[in-house]
């Protein structure tokens, strides 16, 4: 027993050598965003808030106090929520009452449908963005809140997860609470809906963090500051103070904690939906 | 929305002595619609719509300013011949290639490591890939604000660790030569989906096949190129086309870093080398406001993902037979 941990000793060294190299910077990140403007500059870097002179302990706030009030990260980071918490949940009904049509609901047409939408999967966004933003302009929701959730409120790639999971139920259970007189949107809400909690939670957590830091969209479709997302405001704080790290640094943490959180509460959930699906890139 | 209605149909529908046959019926197809709606609106608008008119737009000279002409190949051949007219064309093609050819690899082989590492051991194993894994989360904003301060040439803590071992400082951002290394070395950083898939793939290796290796006397190196590698064959395949795909549209990332002189103003990095196909393409369509030249690279990138893809295809089915 001993001499078989003794002998998985390189792994695990190994392993905490690369952990590290994932996990520094993010403490860097943190240790600068506390740090006294006059404690940034210092010959050896220091993963801790220290005072430059002393090597005391030196933290403050007043960075976050400064990005979140005059940097305008405070009012991009409610933004922020305010984008998510409607389009997240309004894209997953939408995705899934299309896939459970999708795989459960027979009409003319549905199938030769479904290859078109999965052929529309291929095309890279880059390619679409200049029309899009051009047909949001034609809608008046150009610089708009709502042309930040309107033209992102589906995800063919999500209808196909959905679909393809909702297709491996078993279908006795929705055949016998049809003969029972059952409607379809009964079985969808009764039947369908908690035997896919799994999948259900899969999606809507990766189109959270995907559109929590999703900065390309908002780019291009706002250009009042007052609808900046949390990205996009962290962007242009980079750009405006490129000298001043710690202020950089503060945004970057208010951006990086809330996915996190999330990845720390769900970490399991997110493995496993990888594992078959990989993440929305 | 529509349930209330719907609902109640089949309590009226089956007839006495008929079994229902099920998935017929007029409620089934005008329920199906109903449900698909939102999406084809959405499908329709901002998918369809956008692709067949970006197609249109790049044989046009649409500037925003004058309804668009009709101009048939000639942004095409101007974006592939004239120099004069897209000087950093070709530059941005070779920037893009030159990144894909080296993050895409170095992704790989450090996903593959770390899957191989977190596999050996049992104790830790899910605190492991939850570190690993952090980078993935993190926003293209974030990576590349944290990123431009690590590489920081006087104060970053690249050039302090790397002065351990004795090398001297280097201005990784600012110096041609270096960007794309430095940006591959980011993209390695985010390796953890390729990680978590190549586990995924390591588990799918069945315990015998290692144990009659053991049998046959095989070491561990020579078990990972005869058994691990060809084993993995299909998922390393998998995570080349996909990491490609992606690796082509690199964007988010090369703009924060290579942005400066305030608000939303971005370069190509210093001569152009972080100049990324995709962020030529913005420059084009949200700067100059070209939108018939910005539409027609966007589809020569298109046509280009689209053989990768068909290359992927052809490969499984080889694989299937």
């Amino acid at each position: 027993m001993i001499a078989r941990q003794v002998r998985k000793a390189p792994i695990y060294v190994a392993l905490v050598l690369l952990s590290l190299v994932s996990v520094v910077p993010f403490i860097w990140m943190l240790a600068t965003s506390f740090k006294h403007s006059s404690d940034i500059y210092t010959k050896v870097p220091s993963l801790l808030p220290l005072d430059k002179q002393t090597g005391e302990w030196a933290a403050t706030l007043e960075n976050y106090d400064h990005v979140l009030g005059i940097g305008g990260l405070g009012q991009a980071f409610l933004n922020s929520i305010w984008v998510c918490a409607i389009l997240v949940p309004a894209k997953l009904l939408i995705d899934a009452l299309a896939a459970y049509a999708f795989a459960r609901i027979p009409f003319p047409g549905r199938d030769k449908l479904f290859v078109v939408f999965l052929a529309g999967m291929m095309v890279p966004t880059i390619t679409l963005l200049v029309p899009r933003v051009h047909i949001t302009q034609v809608l008046g929701m150009y610089d708009t809140r709502w042309g930040l959730i309107l033209p992102n409120i589906a995800s063919v790639l999500d209808i196909f997860l959905l679909r393809q999971f909702f297709m491996s139920l078993p279908g006795e259970l929705e055949e016998a609470a049809r003969i029972d007189g059952a409607g379809r949107m009964q079985i969808f809400w009764r039947i369908v809906v908690p035997l896919s909690k799994p999948v259900l939670a899969v999606v809507t957590i990766t189109s959270f963090i995907f559109h929590w830091n999703d900065l390309v969209w908002p780019l291009v479709v706002t250009n009042d500051p007052e609808l900046n997302t949390l990205p996009l405001a962290l962007q242009q704080l980079a750009s405006t103070e490129s000298g001043r790290a710690y202020y950089i640094m503060a945004g970057a943490a208010l951006s990086v904690i809330p996915v996190i959180i999330v990845l720390l509460i769900f970490q399991r959930r997110i493995m496993q939906g990888i594992a078959f699906t990989g993440l929305k890139t | 929305m529509a349930s209330p209605v719907l609902a109640e149909r089949p309590a009226v529908e089956p007839r006495p002595g008929r079994r229902r046959r099920p998935g017929i019926g007029r409620s089934d197809q005008l329920i199906g619609w109903l449900l698909i709606t939102p999406a084809l609106v959405y499908f329709v608008v901002f998918l369809l719509y956008p692709a067949v008119a970006a197609l249109y737009y790049s044989f046009t000279d649409w500037n925003l300013r004058t309804a668009p002409n009709w101009v048939g190949f000639a942004n095409y051949t101007e974006l592939l011949f004239n120099d004069v007219e897209f000087p950093h064309f070709w530059k941005s093609v070779q920037v893009t290639l030159q990144y894909t050819l080296i993050a895409v690899p170095l992704t790989l082989v450090s996903a593959l490591a770390q899957a191989l590492l977190i596999n050996a051991i049992r104790r830790g194993s899910n605190t492991f890939r939850l570190l690993l894994f952090l980078p993935v989360v993190t926003a293209e904003a974030a990576v590349g604000a944290i990123w431009r301060w690590l590489y920081d040439p006087q104060y970053g803590l690249i050039n302090a660790a790397l002065g351990l071992v004795g090398i001297p400082k280097q201005n990784w951002l600012n110096t041609p030569e270096l960007v794309i290394p430095a940006l591959a070395f980011i993209a390695a950083w985010q390796c953890g989906i390729s990680m978590i898939i190549y586990l995924a793939g390591l588990k799918g290796i069945p315990e015998s096949i290692r144990e009659a290796a053991i049998i046959d006397g095989a070491g561990p190196v020579q078990r990972f190129w005869k058994v691990v590698v060809p084993m993995l064959r299909p998922t390393t395949f998998y995570l080349v086309v996909t990491g490609t795909i992606a690796a082509l549209q690199v964007f988010g990332l090369v703009y924060v870093i290579f942005s400066g002189g305030g608000g939303r103003s971005v370069t190509g990095g210093p001569e152009q080398s972080g100049l990324a196909y995709v962020l030529h393409i913005y420059l084009y369509a949200f700067r100059y406001d070209a939108m018939g030249a910005a539409c027609a690279m966007s589809f020569m990138l298109l046509v280009l993902i689209m053989i990768v893809t068909a290359l992927q295809f052809k490969f499984l089915k080889q694989e299937a037979s």
